[in-house]
């Protein structure tokens, strides 16, 4: 994928990364909603894709939007305790402790890949997790580790 | 008698009782130096039946596919015995289909030197068994952590290292066929609907495959290095392991194929497990 391999960049010629986020349904996509009808302005970098719960995300979706070409993804779901299904995120959490340990031992940069709880009701931290992810891929530069076609 | 003999008089008495219906062990392979599994039906059989520092494959792979053929005894080092109790974990085994024969291990030989695996074994001996053929070995002491130079390499570094082994992966999937863990019906590699895993040997596609045969085994290797000895290629597959055995005993307090009774680490879950990573 020749386009999605080349680096985003604004008119000004500044990087603007691509993330890929995974939002949860019942906390973080409403939160972000929330963000939307708040009208809180935020960079326009993430592609959202809604999931049941953060515990429906496999690690491997994770690594497949880094090889597409993503340069961040974020994965966001309800607060500790607060899971619609009870513990979906407690299970999730373990999987992102080991996935996060993993890349890091791997030397993918970590920031990379970020984690965050955010509520239904935390429009305004939504805006603010999306601003310092967006900053801190964008520190971090393309994506160029595991994506695939740029390593032989 | 020596333990051999021991296992082979055993074994004939099991077949002649109808004990089981099966003895599941090692006989001596084609080539020297190396060990194949041995599936004995009938008493007379039981002579084949062989155990040293040839005897690296782990046994409790074979249990899930040979289960249907009635009870089973299989021979079991430290090692083999832990990947039994992960099955009975996860529920792939029962344990009553089993007679275990455990026998205690000095150490597989691989090329002719101990195994890189079992330079860090702590579980010689079985962790379960139903009779212990042979006396129990002494337990040696673990070699320092075996990822200690790796880690004190640059992130870049370090995925140069794990880049330029895991290039060399031809995806044969011996890792996969030798691991007691991978008994899936359609392996995550296999699936082509949708197609998670690139079929190439590409750089990315290999690091893709090796990440999340990593992710897989967290909280269920034992480390018995039955996957790096049967890598074609030599790709250090412990590296992987071993890191994340050593992510889940230090974030969860679990180490995998001790207790029956605990559910894998992964399908568990402490409200106050470490968070420091999520914002």
């Amino acid at each position: 994928m020749p386009e999605a391999a080349a680096a985003d960049t604004t008119a000004g010629g500044a990087f603007e990364p691509k993330i890929v986020a995974f939002l949860c349904n019942w906390c973080s996509y409403a939160g972000a909603d929330l963000a939307g009808i708040s009208r809180i302005q935020y960079p326009p970098s993430i592609r959202v894709i809604r999931v049941p719960c953060s515990g429906r995300v496999d690690p491997f979706y994770i690594l497949k939007a880094l090889q597409k070409g993503a340069d961040g993804v974020l994965v966001s779901g309800c607060h500790p305790g607060d899971c619609h299904y009870l513990t979906g995120n407690y299970v999730a959490r373990r999987r992102f402790a080991v996935l996060n340990d993993l890349l890091e031992f791997a030397g993918i940069d970590p920031g990379r890949v970020s984690f965050s709880w955010v509520s239904a009701a935390e429009g305004e931290r939504f805006a603010e997790v999306v601003r310092d992810v967006t900053e801190q891929v964008r520190q971090l530069g393309p994506n160029k580790k595991l994506l695939k076609d740029t390593i032989a | 008698m020596s333990r051999e003999d021991q296992l082979r008089k055993r074994a004939k008495e099991l077949l002649a009782n109808k004990e089981v219906a099966m003895v599941l062990g090692y006989r001596a392979g084609k080539r020297p130096g190396r060990a194949t599994p041995a599936f004995v039906t009938r008493p007379e059989d039981a002579d084949i039946l062989i155990f040293d520092d040839r005897c690296g494959m782990n046994l409790a792979a074979y249990l899930p596919r040979v289960k249907h053929r009635g009870r089973i005894a299989v021979v079991a080092k430290g090692c083999d015995s832990r990947s039994i109790v992960t099955l009975l974990k996860e529920r792939q085994v029962d344990r009553s289909q089993f007679f275990i024969l455990g026998v205690g291990c000095e150490g597989v030989k691989e090329n002719g030197r101990l195994s890189d695996s079992c330079t860090t074994c702590a579980y010689p001996n079985p962790v379960i068994c139903d009779e212990m053929v042979g006396e129990k070995v002494a337990e040696r002491e673990p070699a320092p952590d075996p990822l200690a130079d790796f880690e004190k390499l640059s992130s870049d570094q370090r995925w140069q290292v794990l880049m330029d082994d895991v290039s060399r992966c031809i995806r044969c999937y011996a890792c996969r066929q030798v691991c007691p863990n991978c008994y899936c019906p359609t392996c995550f590699v296999d699936a082509n609907s949708p197609q998670w895993v690139g079929k190439t040997t590409a750089g990315s596609d290999n690091m893709m495959f090796h990440l999340m045969r990593a992710m897989h085994m967290a909280g269920r290797c034992v480390e018995c290095g039955a996957c790096s000895r049967g890598c074609p290629m030599g790709i250090d597959l412990m590296k992987f392991n071993r890191k994340v055995a050593r992510v889940v005993r230090e974030r969860f307090g679990a180490v995998a194929g001790l207790d029956p009774d605990q559910p894998p680490a992964l399908a568990a879950f402490d409200p106050n497990d470490k968070q420091e990573f999520i914002r």
